[in-house]
């Protein structure tokens, strides 16, 4: 039995009076896909942002790769491995599409200059965005720019990747 | 024993210090709360009521508390075109952009002063601003008290007005939820326009009152913006019980602190109260 | 070293050229009153840069500049008083200026957004407090601690201020260059635009904050310090005052945040501005915020965000700087 690439135990979190995730546990194979179903408001996206960092459980762990990663800040759990994309898409705004991945390149990966600007063209290629390369984020489209969310996501080459979608109110975890 | 005695004027000049803080920071709390901007500014605004005041006592020789009979009508039109002008359009270009033309006002308020009237300090002394008072051991200047009993009935009709007016409500809407109010069809800009014209006024109502508790100079503004600043977020925004509490837990900042460290030192242990309640209090309403 | 280099290249030939040339002013014998504008120049520059930092950059709108600057300057004057040269003096100060910002950090990282405007604007008022209470060395003056006489700097010759003030702004250009084509740049940049994001993406959002503010901190300190070297004397009312501040912020909004060539164009018009304003002092406070609204209102990319929309620049540009 393999140990699970990641692995959610018993994770609690309450907002005020609102109980947003309640005893929340399952794992995660290398390899494999977990999908998130549920009505709105059931806690999906607080559930990843616990997983993400930006959240910290009241109370149970999260273990990626074996490791315990609760309660670390998201810029640490990038550079563990895990990426996600954001539910409303959170580009930035000031930089061209292209600039954004190098962003993520760079900052999640530690690459040099040149390295970035060929791992962000590799994943617009990828994505099949490269025509979009030198726009600036604020010209795109809601659909765009989700997909801008998962190139941003796939630049800083995660071992987990967390997809936090609103549409056809879908959720989906891909790992590879 | 002779202690607690000792230290019974300096609590209640504080209590009552903080009606003067209170009003001054009310207006900054209105804009606070409703526009969502800082005005900072508004210290300078208060300050422009001192000498407000000052030229209504040395020149037409009118008290300057009766003066605010045509004051308050000026101020809010000074504050109303502000907002409509200047800061409205700010705030369609960047929030930073509201905060660097409120201080290019403020500069420009504070120079002005400065070539009108002098470096020198000024004062509203009137004959009962030099009076005090005794209530058993205590001891303290008349207009602290008048400070406070203004600050409340202030107060109290800021809190009619906003809860039985159309405007008021719409004020209040606007405060809560704005595109929600478009909708209303509720002119936001109008709203903001009649807001900073409002909390402007106060700021006159506060500026008469400072003039007549203290001696004030072309700069003293800031230093009041920042207590004031301090009161706001301590007060919590919308609520004016709480703007009044927090006042008075700054009054008493600044007159314990001088008790016990001297008298330069009660500016400072206002300040670094400030310093401490921004820091700790949970990163504001509007925070992300 | 190599990848330093080829961050800093561009425009390299010119910008070597014109700053040979302004080393050589004093040598060459150029008016004084020259020599007083470019050193004013100078210092306003590297003021100029290091605002841009932080408020283009990091987004954070810091108004305590003068918190370093009188702080540093203070601590160049002391130790004057204690022997020490002008030149450690300046070092310390702006090791003093670099160590106070890692120490109000801690409150004023707490405070988000316009909060952290606010808690700045306290602190240089709070120095100011301070310093006029404070009296470390020599007989206190009336009221405490006021003012301090730099000591043992008249001898200093005016070229050799000049040539410090002319080493932190060139410093400061070649600071910032080097800062946005580092990878504290894209952090900085991705932080200005969305911080969650950039948390998420990698980003130490509060360690590259600290990492600007500090640095932003010393070379601020370091202009002010070298700006009462010159002075030779401090006070705490304008060395702390707001004073510093308008200039700052003027010169980068007027040549436009978020440049790199903005705080240089800046800094020439506000210099301009002094020089022809020195007569009216108060009138020339007055004008200067009047200016500051008109451009935040009309034109807040300023002089170099609108130049950069024409097509004239593009052309120029093209070449690489």
């Amino acid at each position: 039995m393999k140990t699970p690439i990641l692995s959610v135990t018993k994770v609690n979190k309450h907002f005020g009076g609102l109980a947003a995730v309640i005893s929340v546990s399952f794992d995660v194979q290398t390899g494999a896909v977990l999908g998130l179903m549920g009505p709105n408001g059931a806690g999906k996206s607080t559930l990843l942002n616990i997983i993400s960092g930006e959240y910290k459980p009241d109370s149970g762990t999260v273990h990626f790769q074996g490791h315990d990663i609760t309660g670390l800040p998201p810029h640490k759990i990038c550079h563990l491995g895990i990426a996600r994309t954001f539910q409303i898409p959170q580009p930035f705004v000031n930089l061209t599409v292209l600039q954004n991945l190098q962003v993520a390149a760079e900052c999640g990966r530690n690459l040099g200059k040149a390295a970035t600007e060929r791992e962000a063209l590799e994943i617009l290629d990828i994505v099949d965005f490269l025509e979009k390369k030198n726009m600036f984020t604020r010209d795109l489209t809601a659909l765009t720019l989700k997909r801008l969310e998962l190139a941003r996501a796939l630049a800083s080459e995660p071992a987990l990747l967390l997809l936090d979608e609103v549409a056809a109110g879908l959720n989906e975890e891909d790992q590879f | 024993m002779s202690l607690s005695v000792d230290l019974a004027t300096p609590i209640a000049m504080g209590i009552l210090l903080g009606g003067l803080y209170s009003i001054i920071a009310l207006g900054l709390s209105l804009v606070f709360g409703v526009v969502k901007e800082i005005n900072i500014a508004h210290g300078d605004l208060v300050i422009l009521g001192s000498y407000f005041g000052y030229v209504a006592m040395t020149v037409i020789g009118m008290d300057p508390i009766l003066s605010l009979i045509i004051g308050i009508p000026i101020f809010f039109g000074i504050g109303f075109a502000i907002q409509k002008y200047l800061l409205n359009r700010a705030f369609r270009i960047s929030m930073d952009a509201t905060l660097i033309i409120a201080f290019g006002i403020s500069i420009i308020l504070q120079s002005t002063y400065q070539l009108v009237w002098t470096p020198l300090s000024r004062g509203l002394t009137t004959a009962y601003a030099l009076e005090s008072f005794s209530a058993g051991p205590i001891h303290v200047p008349l207009v602290y008290l008048l400070d406070l009993i203004v600050a409340i009935a202030v107060m109290f009709f800021l809190r009619e007005f906003l809860r039985r007016t159309y405007l008021g409500m719409a004020i209040r809407a606007a405060a809560q939820d704005w595109k929600a109010a478009q909708l209303m069809g509720i002119n936001t800009n109008r709203i903001y326009a009649f807001t900073f014209g409002i909390a402007t006024a106060l700021a006159a109502v506060a500026g008469v009152f400072l003039g007549l508790t203290f001696p004030f100079t072309p700069v003293s503004g800031m230093s009041f913006l920042i207590i004031a600043l301090g009161v706001v977020v301590l007060g919590g925004l919308g609520s004016i019980a709480g703007t009044l509490v927090a006042g008075m837990a700054f009054g008493l900042a600044q007159t314990l602190g001088g008790y016990f460290f001297g008298v330069a030192a009660q500016m400072l242990a206002a300040y670094t109260m400030v310093l401490v309640v921004l820091a700790v209090i949970p990163r504001g309403i509007f925070g992300r | 070293m190599k990848s330093a280099i080829s961050r800093l290249r561009g425009g390299l030939t010119p910008f070597i050229t014109v700053t040979v040339v302004l080393v050589l002013f004093p040598v060459i014998g150029v008016p004084r009153l020259w020599l007083l504008y470019l050193f004013l120049f100078f210092i306003y520059l590297a003021l100029a840069n290091m605002w841009n930092l932080l408020a283009a950059y990091s987004g954070l709108i810091s108004l305590c500049p003068a918190a370093f600057i009188g702080l540093a300057g203070y601590t160049m004057a002391i130790l004057t008083w204690f022997g020490w040269p002008y030149y450690i003096g300046i070092i310390l100060g702006s090791i003093a200026a670099a160590l106070f910002a890692v120490l109000i950090s801690v409150p004023v990282f707490r405070m988000k957004g316009i909060y952290f405007a606010i808690g700045t604007l306290v602190v240089p008022e709070i120095l100011r407090y301070v310093f006029t209470l404070w009296a470390p060395v020599g007989k206190p003056v009336y009221g405490g601690g006021a003012g301090y006489m730099v000591k043992n700097v008249s001898e200093v010759s005016q070229a050799e201020i000049y040539w410090l003030a002319l080493a932190v702004g060139i410093a400061s250009v070649l600071l910032m260059r080097y800062i946005l084509r580092s990878k504290l740049g894209s952090g900085l940049a991705a932080i200005r635009d969305n911080d969650i994001t950039a948390a998420s993406t990698g980003v130490n959002v509060f360690n590259l904050k600290l990492y600007s503010f500090v640095i932003s901190a010393f070379v601020t300190g370091m202009a002010g310090a070298i700006f009462y070297t010159f002075q030779g004397y401090i006070e705490p009312v304008s060395a702390f005052s707001v004073r510093w501040l308008i200039i700052i912020m003027l010169a980068t909004v007027i040549g436009g945040e978020g440049t790199e060539e903005g705080p240089i164009v800046g800094t020439i018009i506000v210099v301009f501005l002094y020089f022809l304003l020195a007569r009216y002092a108060e009138i020339s406070l007055i004008i200067q915020g009047i200016i500051l609204v008109s451009i935040m209102l009309l034109a807040p990319q300023g002089i170099m965000g609108f130049i950069r929309k024409t097509r004239i620049y593009h052309s120029l540009v093209r070449g690489g700087f």
